[in-house]
This record gives structure tokens, sequence and C-alpha cells, in this order.
């Protein structure tokens, strides 16, 4: 057999499987909160949901916290050198991401690899960590506000993750995708090998995630790119988008594949640190240049920053639409602005 | 219950006719977002615009929020609830925008609805007002039914906790905080450039999300919007974790209601209580 | 050892901060607890600036200014009194304990009630003990 083998475990007996990962290393899975959803770090295996959509907040500050220290110092009479921080990466598990965030992860690879310039810290706790992907669940509609399809991703797709896991009935099925995936899955002693039949799900229901589920429209990346460069001095086109758009950072924050942040110096009692903290292009002062002017000044232009920075300059420069349609910013919005409708108004524009 | 579809049309008519006339440049109204559920703040400037203007019951959104990025003297048209009048007086009474220039489109409205938890909104986390303060062209009947509610009451739960308990509660909400300030842009108060937070000589607070700078944020935001709070409910509803801002901003709004026996934005002719004062006020407020 | 409290005084400069130094000339005993900020006018204290008091470490702050209609600028106090009475409920309601934070009309021929205000003001916050809510960890 070429494939790896599939395994398999009931979906009442999953806390000896986070019990065992959380042996091995931290366990970060979707956890229930007021209102949806959240990736964190599992303390008590009970609190693990897999029955979720998606996320309120998107993954990525697992990879890219919204707050990290790269040098600490003491100022003042007793001033030190300044000291890097460790950062001391046990193995990590995360468990249950969606197919769309899986694909995050591998956009925002090439925007922390690009060029050969290596961001250590996003690298270090990428290799430090094992995705184990989980397929939407087919048998429910997807969320109004998803549009991954749009983007070429299929609701059961598995590449991207090490194991991805499907569900079936009151099983889960994992399968090994990559060499590191498939060690972590024979190591584990709970699970039972999955039949021929199991198999025949598996494949089936990867296959049925491919056909389009959520809102779909005909995007070809070279296409909307060129679209984008034309329409950049269209006005009348962005003020109309704009016009609902308050100019908070609530899309930035959410969206799996933001990643601009600030670099700034922060001391109080004389401990300081210099830390990278998330930006965004949405707030006023993003780009307020030291000589007090500001380039983007109107929402307008902060917005078509956003939009264009997705959709077209990052497939300039790196091939990739910079956007995975999970649908986050949508749903998040105050006054529910849509990017999809952007983009599709885009191609009437 | 209100006749949404009713008042869809009146405003409809009203926009087409206002834009016709070319008595006003725009109308802020709203328009369908990506389904029924999410309309979205429209800016109509057009005779064909105004087609697509729609109201329904999940229009919640502020619109006085949007007055100020017009250049003064703009005459604009906007659609105002309850509590969107009452912001539009506070713009009106610190000088942001003059009477003359706006045409107000009343809706009295009860019964809308948040579009992400489908609750109804109502005086627990409003202002709980039906009809809107000041307008010049009402949209549809002034609602009269059903018993005022005090929008002070969803606090008294919180006012008898031990104050220990109260600074955990607000510790955790804070604690959540991921510094997007979609609070302060959705809040049609909100108008400062820049706004203290975003100052660096001096910076007031942390720009990271650290449980201090948070505290310091928000403390110094209800102390900002104290008196001029019109209590619309639109900071707790755009927040994305869920952190209830409206139950501060109502304690502020009700001492500063039973410190100085005004409340904000009913009236154009009152000033803000924080810009006044009168000789007469007690040292007792200072106890 | 005894809890010695950590209070700003932020006193206003015709009034209270005069009346402190009267205090000091006619050689008036008060607890050494209160570091004194001056100000212009007590109108001129940013609310900001007692949040920031307390999570500095500041275990009571002290409001000094001139009694109401004695106001240097005329009317500076009067914004000052409503503007400080919200803070204060501000406080309340976050959870600290709001008699940490207290105003007080102190004129400049008011050297006794300086040092009272401030010997009772001392003793009250150190019977409350430290304030550790807002303080920022070290």
């Amino acid at each position: 057999m070429s494939d790896s083998a599939l395994k398999k475990i009931a979906i009442d007996k999953i806390n000896d499987l986070a019990a065992a990962l959380m042996q091995k290393g931290t366990l970060i899975a979707p956890v229930r909160e007021e209102k949806g959803s959240n990736f964190r770090e599992i303390k008590n295996p009970q609190d693990i949901y897999l029955d979720y959509d998606n996320t309120l907040l998107s993954p990525k500050n697992i990879f890219f916290p919204q707050m990290e220290d790269f040098v600490n110092y003491q100022l003042g009479k007793d001033a030190t050198p300044a000291k890097p921080v460790e950062l001391n990466l046990k193995p990590a598990f995360l468990f249950g991401v969606r197919p769309c965030d899986v694909r995050s992860f591998a956009i925002m690879d090439t925007h922390f690899y690009a060029v050969g310039i290596i961001d250590p810290y996003w690298k270090a706790r990428r290799d430090a960590t094992t995705i184990i992907g989980y397929a939407f669940d087919l048998s429910k509609p997807a969320d109004p506000a998803d549009f991954y399809n749009t983007l070429g991703i299929g609701a059961a797709d598995p590449e991207g993750s090490d194991i991805f896991m499907v569900k079936k009935d009151k099983e889960l099925l994992l399968k090994g995708i990559t060499p590191q995936g498939e060690a972590l899955l024979n190591g584990l002693t709970m699970l039972a090998a999955g039949n021929a039949a199991d198999e025949k799900y598996f494949t089936e229901y990867v296959k049925k995630g491919k056909e389009p589920r959520t809102r779909m429209m005909c995007l070809d990346d070279k296409t909307i790119a060129k679209k984008y460069e034309q329409i950049f001095e269209n006005t009348e086109y962005w003020t109309r988008m704009a016009d609902g758009c308050l100019s908070c950072g609530i899309c930035t924050f959410v969206c799996p594949t933001c990643y601009c942040f600030d670099i700034c110096d922060e001391d109080i009692f004389r401990q300081g640190a210099r830390r990278r903290i998330w930006d965004a292009c949405m707030f006023t002062d993003f780009t307020l240049e030291a000589s007090g002017h500001n380039p983007r000044t109107k929402v307008y232009q902060r917005l078509r920053q956003k939009v264009c920075h997705k959709y077209s300059f990052s497939v300039r420069k790196y091939d990739v639409i910079s956007c995975v349609g999970c649908g986050r910013c949508t749903r998040s919005c105050p006054v529910n602005i849509d990017i999809y409708s952007i983009v599709s108004e885009a191609m009437k524009a | 219950m209100t006749n949404f579809k009713h008042i869809e049309e009146n405003l409809k008519k009203e926009a087409k006719k206002l834009l016709e006339a070319g008595s006003v440049a725009v109308v802020l109204a709203y328009t369908e977002g990506m389904d029924e559920k999410h309309p979205q703040p429209f800016a109509a400037q057009s005779v064909a615009d105004a087609d697509k203007i729609i109201f329904n019951e999940y229009c919640n959104h502020n619109l006085a929020r949007y007055i100020i990025r017009y250049a003064p003297g703009t005459k604009i048209a906007l659609a105002v609830k309850a509590a969107d009048s009452r912001a539009v007086v506070v713009l009106i009474q610190e000088e942001k925008i003059k009477r003359e220039d706006l045409i107000l489109l009343g809706i009295p409205a009860d019964g809308m609805k948040n579009s992400k938890t489908d609750e109804i909104i109502d005086a627990k986390t409003t202002g709980g007002l039906a009809n809107p303060v000041i307008y010049d062209i009402l949209l549809g009947e002034e609602i009269h039914t059903g018993k005022p509610v005090s929008p002070y009451t969803v606090l008294e739960q919180y006012e008898k906790m031990d104050k220990d308990a109260r600074f955990a509660f607000w510790k955790e909400q804070f604690d959540k905080c991921i510094r997007c300030y979609a609070c302060r842009k959705a809040c049609p108060m909100c108008y400062c450039d820049p706004c203290f937070i975003d100052q660096s000589k001096p910076r007031w607070a942390v720009k990271s999300p650290q449980s201090h700078g948070n505290l310091m944020y928000h403390l110094t935001r209800f102390q900002h919007l104290a008196g001029r709070c019109i209590d619309c409910g639109e900071c707790t509803r755009a927040c994305p974790v869920d952190i209830p801002l409206y139950l501060f901003h109502k304690f502020v709004a009700k001492e500063c209601e039973e410190m100085f026996q005004q409340a904000a934005g009913m009236k154009i002719d009152d000033k803000p209580v924080m810009v006044d004062f009168r000789v007469e006020d007690s040292d007792k407020i200072l106890e | 050892m005894e809890f010695e409290p950590k209070i700003l005084g932020i006193a206003c400069n015709w009034c209270t901060y005069t009346g402190a130094d009267l205090a000091g000339t006619t050689r008036l005993k008060y607890p050494q607890n209160l570091r004194v900020v001056r100000v212009m006018c007590s109108s001129r204290i940013n609310p900001s600036f007692i949040f920031r008091a307390f999570q500095l470490g500041a275990d009571g702050v002290l409001v000094g200014g001139c009694h109401p209609g004695d106001c240097h600028y005329n009317t500076g106090n009067l914004y000052a009194r409503r503007r400080l009475a919200v803070t204060k409920k501000i406080l309340e309601f976050s959870g600290i304990e709001p008699s940490r934070f207290r105003v007080e009309w102190i004129s400049a021929s008011e050297g006794n009630k300086f040092a009272e205000v401030v010997t009772e003001f001392t003793s009250h916050v150190k019977s409350l003990g430290p304030q550790t809510k807002f303080k920022i960890k070290e």
C-alpha cells in the first residue's frame, strides 16, 4: 500500500488522544467561548470543541503572536545590555484546523520566508508544530460568509496538514499526510487501525469536499491582479466600497493572512522590551510619517491598500492571492462589509 | 411591531425626492450587504443610488458616525433611529455639524435585531428609546406602546457586586481586548484626531494588548464619553471579543444623569455636562 | 514593617500648593507619604493622570484645588469638580476603592487644613492597605 494506513478513534475517546498529545508537548485546539470558538492551549482535554464551523480569531497567532518580545533590557542606573528572548519551544500540536486555515499557513510562509529573508520566530514556531487538519462537516451548509471555494480550496483538502482528520459518524478518521504526521500517528497506541471501508469513506470525503459548497466566482489570480492595477485610481469605485467602512482593525486582526506588524520599544518601571505587535493598514497612524505627513488619510485609501495588497500586490510579488476565503473579516465586520462583494464588484468596475 | 417595509419605502421615496431636488449632496442610509441579515451603511449620492436603499430590523448601525467624514457645509440627509438622533444632537451641541446642514429622516423603530446574535436590541444594551428625539421628516408612526423600561436596570446586578468581584470581572473582560479599536471607530462620539491612545507624546498606554494598557484605554475612553455617550450600543456590537462595554457606559451615563440632571443628546440647546458647570453643583458629588 | 503608602498629590498653583507652602513655613507636621506635583489649575488635571498614577503604584491620589468661586481662572475648579466626580465614579465601578482618590478644596491661607487633610488621608489609605488592583506588576 502506497498511502499510509488510516487510523481511527471514537469521538468520545478523544480525551485519551488529547492527553497523549499533551504529554508530548503543547496541545492547541478549538475551545468553545461565549460567542464562537477560538484556538487555545488546552489545559483540560474536555475543553476541546470540534463541533465548530470556523473559529472567531484565526490561528495565525500561534505562529505569529499579537505581541512578541525580541529583546529585553533594563534602563536606569542598573542598566544591563539588551538580552535576546530565547524561544524555548516545546513541540506543539495544532489540532482541528480547517483546510482554509491550513492553506493560510502556506501563504504566510511565502511572506515570512520570502526571497531569502527568513523570520526566525515564525519559522521556529512553524517547525515545532504538527498541524492536524480537520475537514469541514459536509453534512452542514457552509457559513454564508465563507468563499474558500473561490480560491480553489476544498472543504476537505488535506494538503498542508501533517495529519488530516475526517469525521465519520461517531468516529474520527486520521490519516498521516507527511512522514512526520505518520510517525506521530504510529506512536499513538489508543488509535485503532481503519478498515477498507474507512479508507473508502476518507477518500470519498476528500473528493466530495472539492464540490462547490461556499459562495463561488471564477477568479483567476493574474486577471484580478491586473484588474486591480487598472482600477487603482478609480476613486468612484473605492469610495463606494468604503462608504460604510469604519476603518477599525478587526478585519486585519482576524484575518489568517494579514501579517503587518509594528516594532516598538516599551518600558515600564525601567524594564524595557523591544517587541513586535500586530498593526493594521486600516489604522490612521499606520502610514503616519515622522514629519507628520500621512499619505493615506482617507478611509477609501486604506481599504484600497488592504484589498489590493491581498489580491494584487501579493500576486505580483509572490504569485499567490493572500486570502483564503475563510469569511472571518465579513463575519466580524461591525458594518458588514464583505470582501467577496468588493472583489466581485471589482470585476464589474 | 414596526413595519420595516413601510419605512423602507418612505426612506427611498424621501431620499429620491431630496436628491432629485438637489437639496442634499448625500443621503446616509443602508443598503443590502452579503444577505438580508447583513445590511451595510450606504451613502446615496444620486437618484439611482436611492433605489438601492433598504431598511430592515438589522439596520442598527449608527449613521451619525459618518457625518464628520464630509466637508463642513455639505448638506446631508440621514436616516436616524432614536439613538442616532441623540448622537446627532451631541454632534450639533459640540459644533461638529450645523443643524441647518442636516435633514433628519426620523425612524421610529422597535424590535431591531443584532445580526450576530439575532437578539432583539432593547433597553438592556442600549438607551431603549423607540422614537428619534429630533427629526425633520418622520418615516413611520411614532411608537407609544409598551412600558418605557429604564436603560439602567441592567446595572443593578453589577452594582451589587463586591468591589473585588467587580474588578475581577472587568479585568477578565479587558484582558480579552485585542486593541482593534472597533469600539472607538463605531462610536459616533469618538471623532478625536488623534485619539489619545495613538499619541506618542505623551504615550498614555502601551500599544501592545497588555492588561494595563487595555485598562488605561478603556477607562480613559469611558471618561471621555462621560455625558456624551448616547447609549446606542454600537461599541459592544462591534467588539469582536464581546466585551460588554455598554455596561460601563451606562453606569457613567447614569451617574452623570444623577449628578447633573441631564441625559446626553436630548436637546440641542443643552450643553454637554462635561463642558458645563453650575456654581451650585454640590461638593457631594466628589464624595 | 508597617505599610507606608505612596500618595500622589496634585495641587493647584494658586491655592493648595501655596497652602502647602504655608504648612511648611509654619512648621506643621504631616506624613511624608505625599509626593506633590504642581499644576496651574485643578482643571488642568487630565483624568488619565489619576488612572496612570494608580497603575504606576500610587496607593492614593489627593487632588487639591481652590475653593469653588476662588479659582484664579474664575471657573477652572468648577469644571474640574464635574470631571473628577466622574473619574471617581469610574474608579468605583471598575472595582478599586473610590476613597483612594480624594479631591479637597484648600486655599492659600489654609496651611492647617492642608496638614490635616494629608494626615487624615494618609491614615485612611494606610488602613486600606496597598493598592494592587491597578498597579502594573513589576
